[in-house]
């Protein structure tokens, strides 16, 4: 099936610039991919899984010290109510942001260097919304009754209370959940029928088998499948946008000062595609090395990353501008000293490590040449993501420790079990992570091939017979060629 | 269960004669056999259990016997509900019973009336019907609730320090001819303890008797009570009268603020207060001057001087505040007092002065013999013949000299050259560990006991269980085994010692006076004011001066074990658990000391404080507005208790041992420092005293200023959170508060659409229809009354099970005190001196309550009765409404305070609220429980709740009736014209929350010659 081509739109135009480095084949393409999940499992591998395990670990035991001892092994207090995991909740949503913006906006917009990426950012969105979902969940008082916030009807007939934003949260981010996931599964099928057409062994057969519910890449199938996949598409798209907003209504709804504010929505939505793009090239700029992917995720799609990441860096900037501004135009001296508070009271470092790491560092990319550098992109990949953590640690703690009445002020410290739950969280990120560049293939085989030049019906024209044969005209240069 | 129909076991006839098709004979010719084989679903062989049970029955015993196997999991111990066999008279189980009882603090008794709820007292308050009470309490009466179950309590006769029985230490004394007798003892004012000392004195030639208290001063039993409410013009010298440590504070609370209501255009009383430390009564003052402790008398003398009385020295004649006061002091004449400590020298002052004036203000009484103490010469003097062998027996009752008496007179080791020393007291404490026999003593609702109020009113203190302890006895059995070789009753005891007392039918009046809790008309008869002697007072020193005070909230050390007490925030320092080494800012950073904040925690240096050789090692703490070079230490800490409590132990993976304060010993243990050793003078102020930096990085947890502290004060004053103005602002705008009122939008707050305003709650069905919705509950708070006593804390905390949770989760800010004191310093900024201002606060109770509308699971809901309300067994604990709670009022359950919590404080909890769980939120009911407890009388009655009906146990216990409650749709309840008052207005009412909660602005009376000066 490696050789067949569709006609489809998203093809990419022939006098384009290539989207790939080296023109490969399409049986190349497929070796690269689908190859590193049949290969014996290198010894690196075995050690960074063992890493992300023992984080998993910690976090099974973290969970455990809290569950058996009560929250106050967290450093909360009584002006402090949420701290670590409500910050560190909404920082791994806000990574979970990328994945599906790259497959379905970007899809829809007809980006066609997404394919080299979406399926590996998709997969962190899983993660990251996974590492996510402990949170709200190990962070309340009386995690055994937890489940009073789903509507299950019961014997007190009591219902959620529909008015609360953290309920909103429980829906938002679990139906975006599960649409990112039958989102990324649907689009793994053709690549999983692909790797059972290849697989060697009875057992890899039988289960790629099952997963790639007997697709034969017959025409029929692609039909659906394709239809399937832009209905999905339209789906996850306004969840993307939905999801941060609600996430950030349990900020925007309370009357806290710094909370109380209408420009979270965009703002938080901004900052998830900011954080988000920012791990997707901390995570693909590892693994196309390791992966010898390079010429599938070229440096020009790691480019184009960059660029979202500025925009969007710029953009969450221009809100904390904005916040202070409309703090001051309020005249609400809550709202003033709750900002002023944050740049120049006790938490101004936090503050000031968010400013640099969202606002100024991203500036850099306005120069190509370090916005194509993989040394420098990986270190603002690194610092955005800490900014964007402080983000959430300024918006939740700062605002909250000094709020409306002096007596109430108080200070937040983080106790050794709340940075260890984080530290652990991204033990479960990368244990996924790596069973993930193990057993699936981190690329979209399928559609990289139908943005490739070959892909194109009018490709071989004035090469032989239009076939594929024995001059092999796929190491021919797609830009000698013109429809 | 559905009934499904079941096929008929025969076929109905059918019309046909004949049925076509037959299987069989039997069938054709309608075998009433063959139909019922048919009808069976199986062959007969196969039908049944050898057992004879069908299916069903099998079904229904294994469901039944799965139910009983199941039900042994469940968590829920088994109880044995019994019914009491003979029913005490008026005991309705789950309805509580008051009687009335009292209890004596610093030799005065305090009536009271105790709840208890089937057997146990679960409450004490102050009992209205007393003269002397207006049914306010201090936090001494409230805590020593818990002192009845404190599990450090001594539960064994000591024999030696060995465990022996009463019945032996009965033989011991009936035996043994007692020879000279030393008694010592805390002043008391109980007759039958007066009587039974004598007795035990008298044919003992050698013997005495000696009462001292934590003064270590003389006083000679003559006793002066303000009536703050004559006054106009109030001058304290050094005397915090409003503080809880005063022996009359309650009266004295009530009657200043009475002398301070300024609505009606009734005329406001102004106080000058002139102290070293910053008290709660310099946080009242109009004016407050700070002095160091020898400065205090002689700035009084100047005022005697400059109103011709005759005093010597010259000091402070030309201070500016010298003439403005005695000008103040001379135009109020007879309605003007000047108060004093009566052990300090100011007090002769002080007398002179209202001599002078003629102050309507005072009456003067004589307390009695055993009302008298002693000072610290005398008592070296007693220590010295204790030493020398001069008694044969030493009697210490309820008295700890080895703790409270400096470390210099070494009373321990005088101890041991008597030949047989008895202690009797609450805890093996200090003395009790040197003591030859060591009795428990009983608390006072466990014994019969009597005595007399601040102004004389005589009263039985009656029981209301039994002792907890069978070894435990009260000092007055204990002092009549002594005295007469025989074991007496305490009831026999003390019905003894009142025959004479009451006239008419001993029995009848007997039982009014244990009911009604006193005697009217049994008061201290006035005394005369001795003659004013001449003034003497002494130079002011110069240099470094110690004060030494009783802690405002464990007092002398008597009340160190109550956690309730050590977790409750001093009122101006706010420092929890530890004593502190207090000093105005400029004197710390002279003596190059201070406190370090880093992450909202402050971290002290410690000092080393000598005085004459004796050295007490205190962390530092800086206080704006106390005076220059001085150092204000408290007593009351470093306690030593022995307890027979194991010392919890967990794993590592188990917080318990770390948030357990009973898991290492009692609970006062490694509290503070002990610093009575330094006092090798009489009264409060020792000069010449050495301090050296000994050390740094001490933690201190305050429930307050986690932040730079002159920010606090100002910020909440810029925010209006407190609003107050001087009664010419008040006269000209009585409505000042408004100007308080921030203004960020022009609408109406009221018209000002919240949230979720279309669907409040208030608006169901459900609410307009509830019983309930008749009385819509809300509370006003007197700023210009309320002193920050402290005492609706303890009260709220005793009434509504409020768990403590130790010096570490303090610093952490997890305390979880339900009303708390928000102390504030005002303008002058930290290095002068600085106002202090008060402001309690509750739960608000917002209509449009921030909180409800963000729970995600419904727990913190509005009631019928106007409400804010917390479902305890609904919460899931996301603390998203203290989030949201603008006041910050709401407190969670971080840990589970309660599962540590020693057995014997179980029984204290007020059965009528539910102890909280770990990881929920709780917060100010409004005590929902006594609401509801009205509710139901009510309607029983078939009436409509009365004004006043309801008392919330802050409003009850407050003495300065600061705090009003009742029905808001009652037009003519008290708490409806609070709220019509000009000078109320709502906390951050600008975020349209709506609370039901006001407060009245607080109006200052400053006189305008130092105002202008100032």
């Amino acid at each position: 099936m490696s050789t067949e081509t569709h006609h489809t739109s998203a093809v990419h135009p022939l006098d384009d610039p290539p989207l790939f480095g080296r023109d490969l084949s399409f049986h190349e393409v497929t070796e690269l991919v689908a190859g590193h999940t049949e290969k014996k499992t290198p010894t690196a591998w075995f050690g960074a899984f063992a890493l992300a395990n023992a984080g998993l670990l910690l976090l099974f035991a973290m969970i455990a010290y809290l569950f058996w001892n009560g929250t106050g092994v967290w450093g909360l207090n009584n002006p402090v109510g949420w701290g670590f995991a409500i910050v560190n909740f909404v920082f791994w949503v806000g990574i979970g942001h990328a994945g599906t913006l790259i497959s379905a906006i970007l899809f829809l917009f007809r980006q066609q260097w997404r394919t080299a990426i979406n399926r590996s950012a998709e997969a962190m969105t899983i993660f990251a919304v996974m590492c996510a979902l402990i949170f709200p969940g190990i962070h309340v008082g009386r995690v055994w009754v937890a489940y009073w916030m789903l509507p299950i009807p019961n014997q007190m007939e009591m219902w959620p209370q529909f008015k609360s934003p953290l309920l909103w949260d429980v829906f938002a981010v679990s139906t975006y959940f599960t649409v990112s996931l039958v989102f990324w599964y649907i689009g793994m099928v053709p690549d999983l029928a692909t790797m059972r057409d290849r697989a060697t062994t009875g057992l890899r057969r039988k289960v790629l088998g099952a997963l790639s519910l007997g697709w034969t890449g017959a025409n029929r199938h692609w039909r659906n499948y394709e239809k399937t996949y832009l209905l999905l598409a339209a789906l996850a798209t306004p969840l993307v946008l939905s999801v941060h907003s609600v996430v950030s209504f349990d900020f925007a709804v309370s009357i806290v000062p710094g909370w109380h504010t209408t420009i979270f929505p965009p703002y938080f939505v901004a900052g998830a595609i900011f954080s988000g793009f920012a791990m997707v090239v901390t995570l693909l700029v590892i693994s196309r090395r390791i992966y010898h992917l390079e010429n599938i995720i070229t440096i020009g799609h790691l480019e184009k990353m960059n660029i979202i990441i500025l925009l969007t860096g710029t953009m969450v900037g221009f809100a904390y501008i904005t916040e202070f501004f409309i703090a001051w135009y309020s005249g609400s001296k809550y709202e003033q000293y709750a900002f002023l508070n944050r740049a120049f009271g006790p938490y101004a470092w936090a503050y000031w490590t968010m400013m640099f790491c969202n606002l100024i560092f991203p500036q850099f990319f306005w120069f190509k040449k370090l916005r194509r550098s993989i040394p420098f992109m990986f270190v603002v990949s690194i610092t955005t993501n800490i900014g964007m953590w402080f983000e959430r640690f300024v918006i939740t703690v700062v605002s909250l420790h000094r709020d409306y009445l002096p007596s109430s002020w108080d200070y937040y410290t983080p106790t050794w079990v709340d940075i260890l739950t984080f530290v652990g969280s991204f033990g479960l990120f990368f244990t996924l992570f790596l069973l993930f560049l193990r057993f699936a293939p981190m690329v979209a085989i399928a559609e990289v091939k139908y943005v490739m030049p070959k892909a194109d019906p009018h490709f071989y024209e004035g090469h032989g017979d239009g076939h594929a044969g024995e001059a092999a005209p796929e190491l021919a240069k797609a830009t000698t060629h013109t429809s | 269960m559905i009934e499904l129909p079941v096929l008929p076991s025969t076929i109905p006839a059918d019309s046909t004669p004949r049925k076509r098709f037959w299987r069989s004979v039997q069938h054709l010719e309608g075998d009433p056999a063959y139909d019922a084989f048919t009808q069976s679903e199986l062959m007969p062989s196969a039908q049944g259990s050898p057992s004879e049970s069908n299916r069903r029955q099998f079904l229904q015993i294994m469901g039944a016997s799965m139910a009983l196997a199941g039900l042994t999991a469940c968590r829920k111990p088994i109880e044995h509900i019994m019914p009491f066999a003979r029913k005490p008279e008026d005991l309705i189980p789950g309805i509580p019973l008051h009687y009335a009882t009292g209890t004596d603090f610093r030799g005065a008794l305090r009536p009271l009336v105790v709840e208890s709820t089937d057997g146990r007292p679960t409450k004490i308050e102050g009992n209205p019907e007393h003269p002397e009470s207006n049914g306010s309490s201090g936090i001494f009466e409230q805590a020593s609730l818990l002192a009845l179950y404190d599990p450090d309590r001594s539960q064994a006769v000591l024999r030696q320090g060995d465990g022996s029985t009463w019945a032996d230490f009965v033989r011991f004394v009936s035996e043994r001819n007692p020879g000279r007798v030393g008694v010592v003892l805390q002043p008391t004012s109980s007759p039958t303890a007066e009587r039974l000392v004598t007795a035990l004195l008298a044919g003992r030639p050698g013997s005495r008797a000696v009462v001292y208290d934590h003064t270590l001063a003389v006083t000679d039993g003559r006793r002066v009570r303000y009536h703050f409410d004559r006054a106009r013009v109030i001058l304290s010298l050094g005397h915090d009268f409003l503080g809880s440590t005063d022996a009359d504070h309650l009266h004295n609370s009530a009657t200043f603020a009475m002398g301070r209501r300024v609505d009606d255009g009734a005329v406001m009383s102004r106080l000058y207060a002139v102290e070293a430390g910053y008290t709660i009564t310099g946080g009242m003052a109009d004016h407050r001057l700070a002095l160091k402790p020898s400065e205090i008398p002689a700035f009084g003398a100047a005022i005697a001087r400059r109103l011709g009385v005759a005093a010597g020295g010259s000091a402070f004649d030309d201070h500016p505040w010298v003439s403005a006061i005695a000008d103040d002091l001379r135009a109020a004449g007879s309605a003007a007092v000047v108060t004093a400590q009566r052990t300090e020298a100011a007090a002769s002052v002080a007398d002179a002065i209202n001599a002078a004036l003629g102050s309507v203000a005072i009456e003067r009484f004589d307390a009695g013999a055993l009302g008298r103490t002693i000072g610290l010469p005398d008592l070296a003097a007693f220590v010295r013949e204790v030493a020398a062998g001069q008694y044969d027996t030493l009697v210490l009752l309820g008295a700890n000299p080895v703790y409270d008496l400096p470390a210099s007179l070494d009373f321990a080791g005088a101890m041991a050259k008597v030949a047989e020393t008895v202690h009797v007291g609450l805890h093996v404490d200090e003395t009790a560990a040197k003591a030859g026999w060591h009795v428990p003593q009983t608390h006072f609702l466990e014994a019969w006991g009597d005595g007399r109020s601040f102004a004389g009113t005589l009263s039985v203190a009656q029981p209301l269980i039994a002792p907890l302890y069978d070894a435990a006895h009260s000092a007055i059995e204990v002092l009549a085994l002594l005295a007469g070789s025989v074991e007496q009753a305490g009831y026999d005891l003390v019905r003894e010692t009142w025959r004479p007392v009451l006239t008419g039918d001993f029995e009848k009046g007997w039982r009014k006076v244990i009911h009604d809790g006193f005697l009217p008309g049994s008061g201290f008869a006035p005394a005369a004011a001795t003659p004013s002697a001449p003034i003497m007072v002494p130079e002011p020193a110069s240099g470094l001066e110690v004060l030494v005070a009783a802690d405002p909230t464990v007092f002398d050390g008597s009340f160190a074990n109550l956690s309730w007490l050590q977790e409750l925030p001093d009122p101006v320092t706010k420092v929890t658990w530890d004593n502190v080494a207090a000093m105005s800012p400029a004197t710390a950073s002279a003596l190059g000391v201070g406190t370090l904040l880093d992450a909202g925690i402050h971290y002290a240096d410690r000092i080393s404080i000598t005085v004459e050789g004796a050295t007490v090692d205190l962390p530092v703490w800086p206080v704006p507005g106390m005076a220059a070079d001085t150092i204000q230490v408290n007593l009351g800490f470093g306690r030593q208790i022995a307890t027979t409590r194991p010392e919890r132990t967990s794993p590592f993976w188990d917080t318990d041992s770390k948030t357990d304060i009973y898991g290492k010993g009692a609970v006062s243990t490694g509290v503070g420092v002990a610093v009575s050793s330094l006092r090798s003078v009489a009264g409060f102020a020792l000069s010449g005293a050495t301090v050296t930096k000994s050390g740094s990085g001490y933690l201190v947890a305050t429930t307050q200023d986690h932040g730079a502290l002159p920010d606090e004060g100002a910020e909440a004053m810029g925010r209006g959170l407190f609003r107050m103005a001087t009664v010419d602002e008040y006269r000209g705008n009585p409505e000042f508060v408004r100007a308080g009122d921030p203004r960020i939008i022009q609408e109406e707050w009221a018209d000002y659409p919240a949230l979720w305003q279309s669907r409040h709650p208030s608006d169901e069905p459900a609410i307009k229809e509830s019983p309930y919705f008749r009385n819509q509950w809300g509370m006003v708070f007197d700023l210009n009354a309320c002193t920050g006593c402290n005492a609706c804390t303890i009260a709220c905390q005793a009434e509504n099970n409020i768990q403590v949770v130790g010096k570490d989760q303090v610093s952490r800010g997890r305390e979880m005190s339900w009303i708390r004191l928000d102390r504030y310093f005002v303008g002058d900024g930290a290095s002068g001196s600085p106002q202090m201002v008060v402001q309690p606060l509750p739960c608000q109770h917002c209509e449009n309550a921030p909180c409800e509308s963000v729970c995600p699971v419904a727990a913190t809901v509005h009631s019928a009765d106007g409400t804010n309300q917390m479902v305890y067994n609904r919460c899931i604990g996301t603390r998203y409404c203290a989030n949201n709670c603008p006041y910050k009022v709401r407190r969670f359950n971080f840990y589970n305070w309660t599962k540590t919590l020693p057995e014997s404080l179980h029984l204290g909890h007020n059965p009528n609220v539910t102890v909280r769980n770990r990881g929920v939120m709780e917060k100010c009911s409004f005590c929902i429980q006594r609401v509801r407890e009205v509710n139901k009388r009510v309607n029983v009655e078939n009436r409509s709740i009365r004004d006043g009906e309801v008392v919330t146990a802050c409003q009850q216990a407050c003495p300065a009736g600061a705090i009003t409650f009742g029905d808001l749709n009652d037009t003519e309840s008290a708490v409806s014209k609070a709220k019509r008052n000009p000078r109320r207005y709502e906390l951050l009412a600008e975020l349209n929350v709506k609370p039901r909660t006001s407060y009245l602005g607080r109006i200052r009376n400053p006189n305008p010659q130092l105002e202008a000066g100032a």
